[in-house]
């Protein structure tokens, strides 16, 4: 008999679960050119095309140049288009004989979900940070200097687990990783460009605007852009509570359903 | 094997490891499982044999807290696998049909991730580890990534995995299918020196002769029900004659069952 009891340590098995994840990123680096080296070709190609675009005092960004008012886009955008990895990582974990290891040991459930949430998040926030670098490089400006540069980065992990959480469940109840793999990017790619990232919601299709203005994309894309002072009429405190509420109820609605499809025994 | 956290208020549970009282199990219109009854005794090593699809991964999963049955009741070690999966968790090792573990990451990293997870401490884990890949004959390809190992090496890896937090009944499903015939006598000599230690097991095998060597006792489980139980030697006399086989009465059941069921069927 071993000294094996039944324990209750949600947090250290999550955080082992978290540990394995980014031990897997550092032992296949090949994983990490999707989240962390395509987002700082994406902001190169977008800003070397539509840069100078607009011109001051027209068009988009009125006060500043595109450039200030594209880069925010971008980064909640590459965000976005992160997140569905979340999901399809999880499921690889459920569809594999893993998860039955998992199932029968002695552990929290939810920290394989847990886990995986906290390792994501250290990913998306090297990426917000290695995405501000280049930004900067490319001349973007931020207001307030490093503690500016940390609270969008804060702003950007908030969005991105909230809409990796959204994946998780989905890719769950989706259940079969190939067909997830197509369909999570889907809504990703449409919520990224029906918001304010490209353009100001006045901008855009009649259609859109209703739904644009709604977007959790919106609300984090206006409060970078309110912090970074590319757009000093920018309020901050509404977008900000929008994002709040968006990122809590991502958080918790699909999260408890994510959480609950993974325990589930069949 | 004497464990005073054991087995509270059961009478059985001195001597029983396993309880299967009335389970059935159906997946939408197949039933998988149509009323099992079996009792394994501690320190003995059980096989359930059948025939494709006769309902042997469904108990072994449902006694492995993997899955719920629809009907009846299971207790590992006095634990009622319903109300009470993280005791019998924390008592149990599962050796799945696939291999439960991770490809991207190495054999060492593995052990040590399903140990903590299992609750032991790092050290402990990491003696474990050592102390396992060195009598699995492992020891020299603990810091290659899984996805490099030859089908021998990960089942003696996914082995080594269920064995981390020394369970006192090991499942073990179809553990030797798919393996050369070295392979497989390793994996017999490893079992065989495990029951040695006391560890109770539970295993599925389609190869006769294992079960005729190895096992104690013998489970025929046909169509989701036990046609037959007994030691080796009671179940080849059921075959009739002097120098009966294992296969010979395995055959002989399993189609006087099947002509049995069509019997009655309408």
């Amino acid at each position: 008999m071993t000294a094996i009891t039944v324990h209750n340590r949600p947090a250290r098995d999550s955080a082992l679960i978290a540990g394995r994840n980014l031990q897997v990123l550092r032992k296949n680096p090949g994983r990490m050119i999707y989240p962390l080296v395509q987002p700082l070709v994406l902001l190169v190609m977008f800003v070397s095309v539509f840069g100078n675009l607009a011109i001051n005092g027209h068009g988009p960004g009125a006060t500043g140049t595109y450039r200030e008012f594209l880069i925010p886009g971008i980064i909640i955008e590459n965000a976005a288009l992160t997140a569905p990895a979340t999901g399809l990582a999880l499921l690889r974990d459920a569809s594999s004989g893993l998860a039955d290891r998992f199932r029968s040991l002695p552990m929290a459930r939810a920290a394989v979900l847990a886990g995986r949430l906290a390792s994501d998040a250290v990913v998306f926030a090297v990426q917000a940070i290695l995405l501000l670098a280049l930004a900067t490089l490319l001349g973007f400006h931020v207001q307030h200097g490093v503690a500016g540069l940390a609270a969008i980065t804060a702003v950007t992990v908030a969005f991105a687990v909230g809409f990796a959480v959204l994946s998780a469940w989905l890719a769950l109840l989706i259940n079969d990783p190939e067909t997830a793999e197509r369909l999570l990017f889907f809504p990703a790619i449409a919520l990224a460009f029906i918001s304010s990232s490209f353009a100001p919601v006045a901008y855009l299709a009649g259609w859109m605007q209703p739904i644009a203005r709604v977007n959790p994309v919106t609300a984090a894309v206006g409060v970078i852009r309110s912090i970074a002072g590319g757009d000093p009429a920018a309020p901050l405190a509404a977008p900000l509570l929008e994002l709040g509420c968006w990122t809590a109820a991502l958080v918790i609605i699909p999260g408890t359903l994510a959480a609950r499809r993974w325990q589930a025994a069949r | 094997m004497s464990d005073p956290t054991a087995a509270p208020g059961t009478s059985q549970t001195a001597t029983t490891a396993i309880e299967v009282a009335g389970v059935r199990k159906a997946f939408g219109q197949v039933t998988a499982l149509a009323g099992v009854d079996l009792t394994v005794a501690k320190g003995t090593l059980t096989a359930l044999l059948g025939p494709n699809g006769a309902g042997k991964t469904t108990l072994v999963r449902i006694i492995a807290t993997l899955a719920r049955p629809d009907a009846g009741r299971v207790r590992v070690f006095g634990y009622d696998v319903l109300t009470q999966a993280g005791q019998v968790r924390a008592h149990i090792g599962l050796t799945g049909q696939y291999a439960g573990l991770d490809d991207a990451l190495s054999g060492h990293d593995n052990l040590i991730l399903i140990g903590r997870l299992a609750g032991l401490s790092r050290g402990q884990a990491a003696r474990r580890a050592a102390e396992l890949t060195a009598a699995l004959g492992l020891a020299d390809a603990t810091q290659r990534l899984v996805r490099t190992y030859s089908g021998g090496m990960r089942r003696r890896l996914d082995l080594a995995a269920s064995l981390m937090h020394e369970p006192d009944l090991l499942v073990l499903d179809e553990p030797t299918t798919g393996l050369d015939p070295g392979s497989r006598q390793q994996l017999w000599a490893i079992l065989t020196a495990l029951k040695a230690t006391g560890t109770t097991m539970l295993l599925t095998t389609q190869y006769l002769e294992e079960a005729d060597r190895f096992a104690d006792t013998v489970h025929v489980l046909h169509h989701g029900k036990i046609i037959a139980s007994g030691t080796p030697g009671q179940l080849k006399s059921l075959a009739g004659g002097k120098g009966g086989s294992l296969d010979d009465a395995f055959l002989a059941l399993t189609r006087g069952a099947g002509t049995a069921q069509e019997a009655v069927a309408p």
